[in-house]
């Protein structure tokens, strides 16, 4: 690296250390989307009285949300998207403080 | 000034130089692609990151049920069990926040480190299996 100036050096560390916040977004997205696809399939698998009473609360945040297969799905995109936004805010926070004049 | 992406290639330092000299120091790879693959999370930017997050979140989990009038259906005064402090109003709301901020720093803390800590342990693994695979025959060859 003793070609490049000081200035250049830096820019290259602050590269170095950042994270590609579309990815953390993506991967947090799945994460979310299918946790939340998952737990509703297992309640309706499972079946019986009063399916989901306590998981079907989610419809309060995202609307539509039920504990059936279909409810599954939709329940999937509103993870998807949250979850999608909570790791591409994190990569961007983490690419503020990972640059090195922090 | 270049714009330097993650994927573009740097040079490496050349041998006796001081940066090549740090470089091995801090047991950084030599080659930069092995460079940016074996690079460690910064711990403390992560630990904001998840942990503003996480604050946001809790924030609104309990704003917009208070906004639209449904915060009594969802038993969210349960969150206190953990959150000590922490009542469905708006001020518990940021009380809210500023628990799921301090628990998502650490995570987001630990997390890093965990993750800095394997990456560690298998570089030196790496390291080793690479030079006995260069000094396993050195009796042949006398």
């Amino acid at each position: 690296m003793s070609d490049l100036t000081q200035e250049e050096e830096r820019e290259v560390e602050r590269v170095m250390m950042q994270v590609n916040a579309q990815a953390w977004g993506v991967s947090f997205g799945l994460i979310f989307g299918l946790g939340l696809l998952i737990a509703t399939m297992v309640l309706v698998i499972k079946s019986g009285e009063n399916v989901g009473q306590h998981l079907q609360l989610l419809s309060a945040y995202f609307p539509g949300y039920r504990v059936t297969t279909l409810g599954a799905f939709i329940g999937f995109v509103y993870a998807f998207v949250v979850g999608y936004g909570f790791g591409r805010v994190t990569g961007w926070v983490y690419n503020i403080f990972a640059s090195p004049r922090h | 000034m270049h714009d330097f992406r993650p994927e573009d290639p740097l040079p490496s330092p050349a041998v006796g130089t001081p940066e090549r000299r740090v470089r091995e120091r801090r047991m950084v790879p030599q080659e930069p692609e092995l460079a940016l693959l074996f690079r460690p999370l910064h711990k403390r930017a992560l630990g904001l990151g998840v942990g503003f997050t996480a604050a946001l979140v809790m924030f609104l989990v309990t704003a917009v049920p208070l906004a639209t009038g449904r915060a009594e259906s969802l038993s969210l005064h349960l969150i206190a069990q953990y959150f000590n402090g922490y009542t469905v109003t708006w001020p518990g709301a940021l009380v809210g926040a500023a628990w799921a901020g301090f628990v998502g720093f650490v995570a987001g803390w630990f997390v890093a480190f965990c993750r800095n800590a394997v990456l560690g342990v298998r570089l030196v693994v790496l390291r080793a299996r690479a030079e006995y695979e260069q000094t396993r025959d050195f009796l042949d060859h006398i």
